[in-house]
């Protein structure tokens, strides 16, 4: 069989059996219980299109727009669809269409993920414009939730790692990361050195992994910014991220590059929980124990599959506290919140009642590694603390300045 | 003509648009119809207003949950409205010391369970896709479960129904009373498909968990072995909470899925359940494992821990879905035999199979004799469809000659109606009919389900086809 106008993989499409398993684990169809806003649904659409059976237009459009890309579903699902493909190659085809909006939607991407993002500069002068939208209060809504509440000390480049050279290990530092969470980074820093390696991070050609550019449709974007990624960080040394959206997209170059070095690169990819784990021989142990809620971030959850590296991590030192929602995704989404505020808000209102029902509050923290949770939930009212953080804070609990790498 | 009438309460409550209206064609089952158009209530007067509406255009209506019904139930023919219940998801109230919670239609089963954790209590009946269906659905069909084996079906569970009838009124079968003065329409209405009205509220009996529980796999080098073994725990006077059966295909494929620890090699496993006081479940567990090993189980495996317990049951529940590792499609049958029977008519089915070089699986409560032979098959290879129909059918007829009945759990909606008459006399359907033709005078209450053409009175109306667009 022939793929049709959306150029999908029949036997991807096919190894749906419409059983439904998948509907209460995608955040979308739990707020909306909508049948086009399920997985199910969205890939009958897409077979609907591929046959010719509905145009490659609205609504099928906006139906795959409303996807958080969460992959919950491909957790869920015991035939073992493959929806994360079937959603990136449809929306690359929806990217790619002729038309006004289509072409000018094309270019907000190509600025946003070509030019701003990868680029620490402008992302840094952006951050002060942002500071001061927020200080005047005109931030538009829509970015509420996806942009934390800025302050100078937020950011502060306090990060002390050596840039290139021949490290142990590579400290990725991404973008949105490096220029809000320089925090996050820090403690990552602290950790890795505390297993006794060197660290370095990459220089400016890694400026940001490309998985929003992926997400979004744009694999021409999302390309170039891995080739650039990879030659960042050459020879054998494991690459440690600690956003898991970025872990889960570095982890994926090799199907976006389709070549043996990307192939290579991927393998030296870790989360910083799941390399912690496997690099400590005791596990944290202390008398009080703090409780916390975890988070599992979809990307680490859904894609990387290695969520219960936190828990080994954290669990000698901390009371966890689990959500009673087989993990769903809280919303966030990478560039999500901002795309689909009103979809977007609901999701992230029923994470937060999740969440205080497992116990978070003022006083306990939620436990989450990705920037994009994080600040959705931030913005809902918790207190969001990065596993690294945690565990930087028990390895070394008057921890200073880092020393140098 | 119809949405238009929904617009004016509330646009977002009703739709029209073809490519959403088609995803409203068929459940997770394979038959294919229309929707002529779709809406969302929020509460019965909701339900009521459309179910009134329909009565006025002289509108078939049919209810939906989450669609995972393998009947073709809550297929819509001739452009019937689509009733979803998915936004009347909430459980209402939950009382404790009488074991009892009042719940919406679309809530799910599993959520069901999980709101009623905090007291120490569950829902029993757990179809194998408790995690996406909802009660409504399973009222409708009168859902079964692996648990079903020692607690009862559905209809043992529902206490009362708050039900808009098919004239658009709103009507409260059953009550909170353990004994009903006067007909118990409560139980005709559980399991009637949707074709007496829609469920608004259900009030469901609560169980509590029980103290001990062991769950334990046995392994057998043939499934005659495997068969036997189930007719003789039960012969001896023992009843699991639980009692499944799977063959080594699905075992398999349910085994890539999990990781469970699921033996690949073994032509079928039993996974057994026994609740209860500990002393008890350790008893029962001893002797199972006797009547195993006596019966040739090659190894007999208990679950050490919750986690090890939950992911066997993630493995047995997961097991119509992860069909698709091994075919892009199949068709899963749903037929109860006598239990003394099992090891014989299994053979059967696997020989039909055979015999349409089709690849058959089987997967089932066998405690009860409930079967479901599971056929896959890629509808893409020419002339494979009808050999799957031919082969389902001398399956069927072959469990029905067992003295066997045609459907355990799964209802049957517009799959096994027109089998209905190799079951049951014409003064049988005719009564069903009355009944049905009682409430529902004008047929408009998923119309063309359950039973076969030509008992229902108001049928004449049901076939008609509208003009193209009238709809939207």
């Amino acid at each position: 069989m022939k793929s049709g106008p959306l150029g999908l993989d029949p036997e991807l499409l096919n190894a749906c059996v419409s059983c439904g398993l998948c509907l209460p684990h995608c955040p979308t169809f739990r707020v909306t219980g909508l049948e086009i806003a399920s997985p199910r649904g969205r890939i009958a659409a897409m077979n609907a299109v591929e046959t010719g059976m509905a145009p490659l237009k609205r609504p099928f459009i906006d139906a795959m727009a409303e996807c958080v890309q969460c992959l919950g579903c491909e957790t869920a699902c015991p035939s073992g669809v493959r929806f994360g493909r079937l959603m990136e190659d449809s929306r690359a085809t929806i990217a790619h269409r002729s038309g006004l909006r289509a072409l000018l939607s094309r270019a907000f991407g190509a600025i946003a993920y070509r030019r701003l993002l990868p680029n620490q500069h402008v992302l840094h002068l952006l951050s002060w414009v942002l500071l001061v939208a927020q200080r005047m209060r005109v931030m538009p809504k829509r970015f509420r939730s996806s942009v934390p509440r800025l302050t100078r000390h937020r950011l502060r480049r306090t990060l002390n790692v050596t840039v290139g050279g021949n490290p142990d290990v590579w400290l990725f530092t991404g973008c949105v990361m490096d220029a809000w969470l320089q925090k996050t980074h820090v403690a990552t820093a602290a950790a890795l050195r505390s297993t006794g390696v060197r660290i370095a991070r990459p220089d400016s050609r890694a400026g940001c992994c490309g998985a929003l550019a992926a997400h979004a449709g744009r694999r021409d974007i999302a390309r170039s910014l891995a080739k650039s990624v990879v030659a960042a960080m050459p020879g054998a040394a494991p690459i440690i991220v600690n956003s898991a959206g970025c872990g889960a997209a570095l982890k994926d170059y090799g199907h976006l590059l389709g070549d043996a070095d990307a192939e290579r690169f991927a393998a030296r990819v870790f989360d910083i929980s799941e390399w912690l784990v496997a690099q400590t021989a005791s596990p944290l142990a202390t008398e009080a124990r703090t409780s916390i809620v975890i988070q599992d971030p979809c990307h680490l959850r859904n894609v990387q599959r290695t969520h219960d590296s936190v828990r080994l991590l954290l669990g000698g030192a901390f009371a966890l506290l689990e959500t009673n929602d087989d993990g769903m995704c809280c919303g966030a989404g990478g560039g999500y919140a901002a795309n689909q505020p009103d979809l977007s808000t609901k999701i992230t209102k029923r994470k937060a009642k999740a969440l205080r029902d497992a116990g978070a509050s003022t006083d306990v923290a939620v436990c989450s590694s990705n920037p994009g949770c994080t600040f959705a939930l931030e913005a809902a009212g918790f207190k969001v603390v990065h596993p690294a953080e945690l565990y930087a804070d028990c390895i070394a609990p008057d921890r200073g300045e880092p020393r140098n790498g | 003509m119809l949405a238009p009438r929904f617009n004016t309460r509330e646009s977002e409550r009703a739709r029209a648009e073809p490519l959403e209206l088609s995803l409203y064609s068929r459940d997770a089952g394979l038959a294919n119809g229309q929707a002529g158009a779709v809406c969302f209530p929020r509460d019965a007067s909701d339900v009521a207003f459309a179910v009134a509406t329909c009565k006025k255009l002289g509108v078939p209506f049919v209810a939906r949950g989450s669609g995972t019904g393998l009947a073709g139930g809550a297929t819509p023919l001739d452009d019937a409205l689509v009733i979803v219940t998915t936004q009347m998801n909430r459980v209402i109230s939950i009382d404790a010391a009488s074991r009892t919670a009042w719940v919406e239609p679309g809530l799910l089963n599993l959520d069901l369970t999980r709101a009623a954790q905090p007291y120490g209590l569950h829902y029993a009946p757990d179809p194998s896709s408790q995690q996406a269906c909802s009660i409504g659905g399973n009222v409708a069909t009168n859902a079964g479960g692996p648990h079903c084996l020692s607690s009862g079906s559905t209809t043992a569970h529902v206490l009362a129904v708050e039900a808009v009838l098919p004239n658009g009124e709103v009507a409260m079968l059953g009550s909170t009373a353990p004994d009903q003065p006067g007909f118990d329409l409560r139980g005709i209405f559980v399991g009637s498909e949707g074709m007496l009205g829609i469920a608004t509220k259900v009030l469901v009996k609560l169980v509590p968990n029980p103290p001990q529980i062991q769950t334990m796999l046995l392994d057998f080098m043939s499934i005659d072995e495997a068969a036997a073994t189930v007719s003789a725990i039960i012969a001896a006077g023992i009843m699991p909470a639980a009692l499944e059966m799977m063959d080594s295909r699905i075992t398999a494929a349910v085994e890539d899925f999990v990781g469970a620890g699921y033996p690949r090699d073994a032509a079928a496993v039993l996974l057994v359940e026994v609740d209860g006081l500990s002393g008890g479940v350790d008893h029962q567990a001893s002797l199972i494992t006797e009547i195993g090993r006596a019966h040739g189980a090659r190894e007999v495996r208990l679950a050490r821990s919750e986690s090890e317990r939950q992911l066997l049951w993630k493995g047995r529940k997961s097991a119509f879905g992860a069909i698709a590792r091994i075919a892009p499609d199949y068709y899963l049958h749903d037929a109860v035999v006598p239990r003394s029977k099992l090891v014989g008519v299994l053979r059967t089915i696997y020989e039909i199979a055979d015999s349409h070089d089709l690849t058959m699986m089987n997967v089932f409560h066998a405690g009860d004799g409930n079967l479901h032979p599971l056929i896959v098959f890629d509808r893409r290879v020419i002339g494979v469809w009808e050999r799957v129909q031919a082969a389902g059918t001398e399956i069927l007829e072959r469990c029905l000659a067992a003295g066997g009945v045609l459907s355990g759990e799964h209802g049957i909606g517009l799959e096994k109606r027109a089998m209905m008459a190799q079951f049951f006399s014409e003064a049988d359907l005719e009564l069903q009919a009355r009944v049905a033709d009682a409430l529902d005078p004008h047929g408009l209450a998923n119309p063309g389900k359950v039973l076969p053409a030509g008992f229902r009175c108001g049928e004449v109306g049901i076939n008609r086809t509208l003009p193209e667009g009238t709809w939207i």
